[in-house]
C-alpha cells in the first residue's frame, strides 16, 4: 500500500476532490473544498518524498501547505466576505454540474492515453498520477468555460496550477527549492490579483456574471 | 445444503418485506410529527386483499393475470441467488450478475407491458414512467458490475464478494468509486422518494398498480417491497461482505446472518431517511440526477483502466 500505489492512491483523491470544487454550489463550499484538495496535494508531494528519497520534496509540501491550503483559500474568502450579498457569487454554471461529472471521466481518460505514450524513467511508475496531472490542467479549463460566476472561474485557474504543480514533482523530484518558490508565489499573486479583480468588478458592475459583464470591454 | 440456504434466503426477504416498508412508512410519520400506522400495518393489508376477490378491467389479457406471479418469483429467485450469509453464492448459476441483470429487467419489461394491456390510460403513463426509470438507471448500474467484473475477474457476485471482503480487489479507488455509484443507483432502483412512489398518486406513480385487485394486488405490493429489499441486499452483498460467513459451519452461518441484518438495516435505515428529507422530483428532470450517477460510475470505469 505504502511506496508509489499510495501515491497513485492520492492522485485519484486529487481528482475526486477537484470535481467536487467543480461541483460545489456555493462559493464559500468550493474554497473549503480547494482547501481540502491542496491538502491532497501535500499529501501527494510528501509521499513522492518518501518514495523518491528527496529532501527537497518536504520543504515544497511545507510551502505547498502554507500558500496552498492555508493562504489561498483564505483570500478567497476574504474576497467573498467582500463582495458580500450584492453581486451573486454563487450563480449556476451554464453546463448542468451533473454532466460534467461525466466530462471530467472523459477528459482524465484522454489524458491517460495522451501519457501512455510518454516513456521517461522518472515516471514510469506513477503514469496514472501524471494522467491525473495534466487531467487538472482541462479540468480547471473546464470549470472556467462552465461557470459564468467569475469568482468560480478563479477555481478553475486554481485546479491548473495544482496540476502543473504535481507534474513538476512527479517530472524532476530533484529539482530545487527555487523552482517551487516560483510555482508557490505565482499562484499566489496571481490568485491575490484576480481577487482584486473579482472584488472590483462586482462593486462597479454589482453582477459576477460573465455574460453581463461585457459592458466592461474596452 | 447451500440450495437450502438459498431457499431460507428467498422466504427470509419475502418475510421481511412488509415489516421493513412498515418500518419506513413508521419512520416517515415520525419525521412528520404523525403517530402513524403499526410497523405490522403491511401485513394486515395484505392479508386483507388476499381474501378480496379478484376484478379485472375488460380488455386486460394473459399478461396482466401472469405479471403479479412473474414480478413476486423474480424478486425471490434474485433474493435466493445473492450472496447474503455467506461470502459465495449459494447457487452459483443465480449469482452471475448477468443473469441478475436480466432478471432485474424482466420485471420491469413485464410491469410496463402490462400497464399497456390493462386497456386504461393512467396505468400506461406510470407503466412508461416505470420504463424511463429503468432505462436512466440501468446502464449505471451495469457500468459498475461491468467494473467489479473486471477489477475481480469474474461476473460471479460471490467472487466480488469475497475479494472486496479480503480488501484484495485490486485498484482499490476504482472499486470505492463504484461502491459509491453503486449505492446510488441501487437507491434510485429502490424507489424512494425523490424518483418513485409517493403514496397518494398511486395512478401515475406505480402504473398498473391502479388495474389490480385482491391477490394480484398484494402479490405486487410484496413483489415491490422485496424488490427494496433485494435492491439493498445487492449493494450490501457486493461491497459491503464484510462479516459474512466464509464457510458451512453453522456458528459462522448464524454470525453471517446477524451481521446481514445488521447492515441490511443501516442501509435501508439511511435511506428512509434521504427520502423523508427530499421533494419528489418531476419526472422531466430525473435525467439531471441519473446523469450524475452515470458521471460516477464511468469515473470508476476510468480509474480502473488508468489503474489506480
Amino acid at each position: 500500500m505504502f511506496g508509489y500505489p499510495l501515491v497513485n492512491v492520492l492522485g485519484a483523491c486529487l481528482i475526486i476532490t477537484s470535481m467536487m470544487v467543480v461541483l460545489a454550489r456555493a462559493g464559500r463550499t468550493a474554497a473549503w473544498l480547494y482547501s481540502l484538495q491542496s491538502l491532497v496535494l501535500v499529501g501527494v508531494l510528501a509521499s513522492l518524498g518518501f518514495v523518491t528519497g528527496s529532501g527537497e520534496l518536504f520543504t515544497w509540501s511545507a510551502t505547498a501547505f502554507a500558500t496552498k491550503v492555508v493562504l489561498v483559500p483564505a483570500i478567497l474568502l476574504y474576497a467573498l466576505k467582500k463582495i458580500g450579498d450584492d453581486a451573486q457569487a454563487d450563480l449556476p454554471p451554464k453546463l448542468n454540474p451533473m454532466k460534467s461529472v461525466a466530462l471530467v471521466a472523459v477528459e482524465v481518460f484522454v489524458c491517460f492515453v495522451a501519457v501512455s505514450g510518454i516513456d521517461l524513467p522518472t515516471a514510469a511508475e506513477v503514469k496514472p498520477t501524471l494522467a491525473v496531472s495534466l487531467a487538472h490542467f482541462f479540468i480547471g479549463l473546464t470549470c472556467i468555460v462552465t461557470q459564468r460566476s467569475i469568482f468560480k472561474q478563479i477555481f478553475g485557474y486554481c485546479l491548473m496550477e495544482n496540476g502543473s504543480h504535481v507534474s513538476l514533482a512527479l517530472l524532476a523530484p530533484e529539482a530545487p527549492e527555487l523552482v517551487e518558490i516560483g510555482v508557490a508565489t505565482d499562484a499566489i499573486f496571481a490568485v491575490i490579483i484576480l481577487a482584486v479583480l473579482v472584488v472590483r468588478m462586482a462593486r462597479y458592475a454589482h453582477t459576477l456574471d460573465a455574460d453581463d459583464l461585457c459592458e466592461l470591454k474596452g | 445444503m447451500t440450495v437450502i440456504i438459498a431457499v431460507l434466503q428467498a422466504v427470509l426477504l419475502v418475510a421481511l418485506a412488509p415489516l421493513v416498508s412498515g418500518i419506513a412508512r413508521k419512520i416517515r410519520a415520525r419525521m412528520h410529527s404523525r403517530t402513524g400506522a403499526s410497523v405490522l400495518q403491511d401485513y394486515y393489508d395484505l392479508a386483507k386483499l388476499w381474501h378480496r376477490c379478484e376484478v379485472r378491467e375488460g380488455p386486460s389479457g394473459l399478461v396482466s393475470r401472469a405479471m403479479p406471479a412473474v414480478y413476486l418469483g423474480t424478486m425471490a429467485l434474485l433474493a435466493a441467488g445473492l450472496p447474503l450469509i455467506m461470502q459465495a453464492c449459494p447457487v452459483p448459476l443465480l449469482g452471475d450478475i448477468i443473469t441478475i441483470l436480466y432478471l432485474m429487467a424482466l420485471p420491469r419489461f413485464l410491469f410496463s407491458l402490462a400497464s399497456i394491456d390493462s386497456g386504461a390510460a393512467y396505468p400506461s403513463i406510470g407503466g412508461i414512467r416505470e420504463l424511463l426509470v429503468g432505462v436512466l438507471v440501468e446502464p449505471s448500474l451495469m457500468l459498475v458490475l461491468f467494473v467489479m467484473a473486471l477489477a475481480v475477474g469474474s461476473t460471479n457476485v460471490g467472487v466480488m464478494a469475497e475479494a472486496v471482503g479480503a480488501l484484495s480487489a485490486y485498484p482499490a479507488v476504482a472499486v470505492v468509486v463504484a461502491g459509491v455509484a453503486c449505492a446510488m443507483a441501487c437507491y434510485i432502483e429502490m424507489g424512494k422518494l425523490p424518483f418513485d412512489l409517493a403514496e397518494a398518486e398511486q395512478e401515475i406513480q406505480e402504473g398498473p398498480l391502479a388495474a389490480y385487485s385482491g391477490p394480484s394486488l398484494a402479490m405486487l405490493k410484496l413483489g415491490v417491497s422485496v424488490k427494496q429489499l433485494v435492491v439493498a441486499s445487492l449493494f450490501v452483498a457486493i461491497f459491503l461482505p464484510f462479516g459474512a460467513a466464509a464457510s458451512l459451519a453453522p456458528a459462522d452461518l448464524l454470525l453471517g446472518l446477524v451481521t446481514y441484518l445488521v447492515k441490511l438495516a443501516a442501509v435501508l435505515l439511511v435511506a428512509a431517511v434521504i427520502e423523508n428529507s427530499v421533494m419528489r422530483v418531476r419526472y422531466k428532470l430525473l435525467g439531471r440526477y441519473t446523469w450524475f450517477v452515470v458521471g460516477i460510475a464511468s469515473l470508476s470505469l476510468v480509474f480502473l483502466v488508468i489503474g489506480i
